[in-house]
């Protein structure tokens, strides 16, 4: 009996708790699944929000001329809103297009093609621009005819052969989803959404898109020490010709000098002789200015092709090719490719095969891996709905 | 019907080069910035100013006359005013190709140097070539010829902030 008594109470207090633990495991799981999904929803809407004034990280020789408009200041929270626009398809008519088509990270922000295929599935006039250090840029598109990230972005987003819908048209569709209001109040102090924000935010974006941090920039700091190949390759970008003292170079740093191997100069780079698309002398009407073209930066040159303003070589060694053996003479050429060569007397360059080799050597350390997979500069979109 | 049609068609013509002519516009070099009055300057009106020539070599290591205006007469005309405060401006020049250099105000001063600083349209007497002109800074006995800045098209006037 009293064993019996013991067991009963053994079998009881075993099975109140089983019972307790049943139900706190179950309450757990509950309270886990709830949590988790309120957790989930919650930072769909408000992870990474952080907020308060954008600081932009980049080595002191990159200098500090940089172009931040008065009536855009840089936030996070803006930077942010940016983002999730220039990944945003409803931006486009058909919602299939955001910037990040023509301008993909992986890319340096380019897109692999001579021409880019908009809305219409028509091809743009000119060659899709690398995004690299926009902080520092004055003057935007091949041709250099906006003054700001934020007069640039309203462009390609509304041309017919680009993402083709108007300002308007996008406000009314950014309206309809439930994150963008909140958003653009978290940025601009009210939920208003206008054309002139969507663009702003797009700039703010952008503004961070910064390189500095290919071999290039690890030798300038000290920690990085280029083959002898590279380094014959830096001397020759950096020199300028001068045959009769014996002096070889490819002088590519008159127009690519610099940290940021950017100028913000514009030329005729002897393309063609008449040429299809007459560059800056379309707008300014000045024949000097015919087949003028920005200087594009270098930085990630090794995965942008294909290069020149109408994407014309497919290749690095295309492109040496042109600028020491087929340099085409006119009236408009500029005046820096004119009787600069290796050889006295010489019309071109005329770069040995070897050098050629170096020089794109030294191209490729201007590849910056960080910056073409840094998680802040991917798709946000995908990010939200991975978690 | 038929003349109303050439009628038409002349006209149209007509507007079409009137128009593309005017796209050609002439060369100019605008003055702006902290002056009181701002300037848009062509080749002709350069001529209306006294003519200062400097000697220059160059790339081709031969001497060069150059002929055109002392930039502090076309700052003066804008009414620029070269007095203590204006230590503290520069002259942005820019060119066409997107290249800028700066010159110290007082660097373009009489009373501050001897050095000549002109905003020349002809060389050896003949007009600029295109590539070169048609306008071009030449800074007289500058060891570098990185600041004779070619095919100039603003001069702006600022403070260093």
């Amino acid at each position: 009996m009293l064993y019996n008594y013991y067991r009963l109470k053994v079998s009881t207090k075993y099975f109140l708790k089983l019972l307790r633990a049943r139900i706190i495991k179950a309450v757990g799981v509950w309270f886990l699944l709830v949590f988790s999904l309120v957790l989930s929803a919650w930072s769909y809407y408000y992870d990474e929000i952080t907020t308060g004034a954008y600081h932009f990280n980049y080595p002191t020789n990159f200098g500090n001329r940089i172009n931040v408009p008065d009536n855009n200041p840089t936030t996070k929270q803006g930077v942010y809103l940016g983002r999730m626009l220039f990944y945003e398809p409803r931006l486009s008519a058909n919602n299939t297009l955001s910037c990040a088509n023509c301008h993909k990270q992986q890319l340096a922000f380019t897109d692999n093609r001579p021409f880019s295929l908009g809305v219409d599935q028509v091809e743009t006039t000119r060659n899709s621009m690398s995004l690299a250090n926009l902080l520092w840029t004055r003057k935007f598109f091949w041709d250099g005819r906006a003054a700001s990230l934020e007069e640039q972005a309203a462009i390609p987003l509304t041309n017919p052969h680009e993402m083709g819908q108007s300002l308007e048209v996008s406000v009314k569709k950014l309206k309809a989803e439930p994150e963008y209001p909140a958003l653009f109040k978290a940025v601009y102090g009210d939920n208003t959404i206008t054309g002139d924000r969507i663009c702003k935010a797009i700039a703010q974006f952008e503004r961070t898109l910064i390189s500095a941090n290919s071999r290039y920039d690890q030798y300038l700091s000290k920690a990085y020490q280029p083959s002898a190949e590279e380094l014959k390759g830096m001397e020759l970008f950096n020199t300028g010709p001068q045959p009769e003292k014996g002096i070889r170079g490819a002088n590519c740093a008159h127009c690519h000098g610099g940290v940021k191997t950017y100028l913000e100069l514009f030329h005729n780079n002897g393309l063609d002789s008449i040429p299809k698309d007459n560059g800056i002398e379309a707008i300014t009407g000045s024949p000097g200015d015919r087949g003028r073209f920005k200087v594009p930066t270098l930085r990630n040159i090794a995965l942008t092709a294909p290069y020149m303003h109408d994407g014309r070589f497919k290749t690095l060694d295309q492109v040496l090719d042109h600028y020491s053996d087929h340099v085409v003479q006119s009236e408009s050429l500029s005046t820096v490719f004119r009787g600069e060569s290796n050889d006295i007397g010489g019309r071109t360059l005329k770069l040995l095969p070897q050098e050629k080799k170096e020089i794109i050597a030294f191209l490729n350390m201007l590849t910056d891996k960080d910056f073409v997979t840094n998680p802040e500069f991917s798709d946000p979109h995908l990010h939200s709905t991975k978690k | 019907m038929k003349k109303q049609f050439i009628i038409a068609f002349i006209s149209i013509v007509s507007l079409v080069t009137t128009i593309t002519s005017k796209a050609q516009t002439t060369a100019t070099v605008k003055i702006t910035g902290e002056v009181t009055a701002p300037l848009s300057l062509t080749v002709a009106d350069l001529h209306q100013y006294t003519q200062t020539t400097v000697v220059r070599k160059d790339k081709d290591g031969k001497d060069h006359t150059y002929s055109g205006v002392i930039l502090a007469d076309i700052l003066q005309k804008a009414g620029v005013t070269m007095n203590r405060e204006s230590l503290t401006k520069y002259l942005l020049v820019d060119a066409s190709d997107g290249y800028e250099i700066i010159f110290a105000l007082a660097e373009l001063d009489k009373s501050f140097t001897d050095k000549i600083i002109i905003l020349a349209d002809t060389v050896d007497g003949k007009a600029l070539a295109p590539g070169d002109g048609p306008f071009r800074i030449i800074v007289q006995d500058e060891k570098k010829p990185a600041r004779c800045i070619k095919q100039v098209t603003s001069l702006k006037v600022l403070f260093a902030k």
